[in-house]
């Protein structure tokens, strides 16, 4: 049985059960997360922009790894996650562009990776797998019915994390 | 009243924009003209806020192949500006220039890469020196960037970079024109608000 696709924009998550796959297109600087629970086949995928919320009034929760990470986990627990069983994976946080002169330009990518680790590990949820870095845009997908993440990038084969 | 995002500008506003764009965009025709040696027309250009996704679709598709510049502007104005190539666009500038087309970004090779910045980078310039004559500011260049990639990775970097002032890009759609076949390309000219609202105070159009 083919399941519903799902998108994901920036700035936002998505989560379904039982079958179906998400994807989130062309992650640059972005992080795309994916949390997969095997056991009630139930996964998500997150696309966050920036590393913190600064403003606490912001509405846009999923634009930023902190407080997506943690309205994700809410969202996810509530329809039976457990997170000791759950695998996340995670992928982008690329530079896409080197500006001579300036190394900070562009660094958004990296501390976007560093704090969404460091997040997750306050989480006491372990990455199982992640492909961050470099300077390439991914498009990342989570099939559903099995909880395999695939990254697409252009110019090379499909790698499964 | 100072503005505090892309959005809020209004009518008036944007029109300044669109004027001050057509003259930086007719600039960059001129140099793109002398250096193709051929005649380049350009179309009204058209100054859209848009929202992340929105830019995407007006552009092209997310995942397809592009070639950017970008280029860090500083001084007066701070802000960056993007010029994306997309696959036509860079095949005549190819063809014109090292003689070679192409079907597909993945083809190329440094040099042509190489050349792609350059004529990127002087689009650029000119639209930049235009406008700093007409809004009677002082900017300064990076050295350019390029990358050929996904164009929805391209486009977050601005959104990424302005993630915390704004989820808008202001998009000027400079279209070129060549043997009465329009090139698709992209600039976008991103000054961040303070720059923004700099710019319309010297132009004496702020409300």
């Amino acid at each position: 049985m083919t399941g519903k696709d799902l998108k994901v924009g920036i700035g936002d998550m998505k989560f379904a059960r039982g079958d179906g796959q998400i994807i989130t297109y062309a992650l640059g600087s972005c992080i795309g997360i994916t949390m997969y629970d095997p056991a009630i086949r139930l996964g998500g995928l997150l696309h966050i922009m920036l590393p913190s919320r600064t403003d606490p009034k912001d509405p846009k929760v999923f634009k930023y790894a902190d407080s997506g990470i943690q309205e994700m986990i809410r969202k996810l627990s509530a329809f039976g996650m457990l997170k000791s069983r759950t695998i996340v994976k995670i992928a982008g946080g690329a530079k896409m562009f080197e500006i001579q002169g300036n190394s900070s330009f562009g660094n958004i990518g990296e501390r976007n990776a560093a704090m969404v680790k460091k997040l997750l590990m306050e989480e006491r949820m372990r990455i199982t797998a992640s492909d961050t870095g470099g300077s390439y845009a991914r498009t990342m997908l989570i099939n559903i019915a099995n909880g395999d993440v695939i990254v697409r990038t252009a110019g090379k084969p499909e790698k499964h994390l | 009243m100072r503005l505090k995002s892309y959005e809020e500008m209004n009518l008036q506003e944007l029109d300044v924009m669109k004027e001050i764009s057509s003259i930086g965009t007719s600039h960059a025709a001129t140099s793109l003209s002398k250096l193709l040696q051929k005649e380049i027309r350009i179309a009204i250009p058209e100054v859209s806020v848009l929202g992340y996704e929105e830019a995407v679709d007006k552009i092209g598709e997310m995942e397809e192949l592009v070639a950017a510049t970008l280029v860090q502007m500083s001084n007066e104005i701070n802000g960056l500006i993007l010029f994306i190539f997309k696959l036509d666009m860079a095949n005549v500038v190819l063809e014109k220039l090292i003689g070679k087309g192409y079907t597909s970004f993945e083809q190329m090779d440094a040099m042509d890469y190489s050349a792609l910045e350059e004529v990127g980078n002087i689009i650029i310039c000119s639209y930049v020196n235009a406008f700093t004559q007409l809004v009677g500011v002082d900017i300064d260049l990076s050295v350019p960037s390029s990358t050929v990639n996904m164009l929805g990775g391209i486009l977050t970097v601005p959104i990424a970079e302005y993630g915390y002032e704004t989820d808008k890009l202001m998009y000027i759609n400079a279209e070129f024109i060549m043997d009465g076949v329009r090139l698709s390309d992209g600039l976008l000219m991103l000054p961040d608000i303070e720059s923004l609202n700099r710019i319309l105070e010297k132009l004496g159009v702020s409300s």
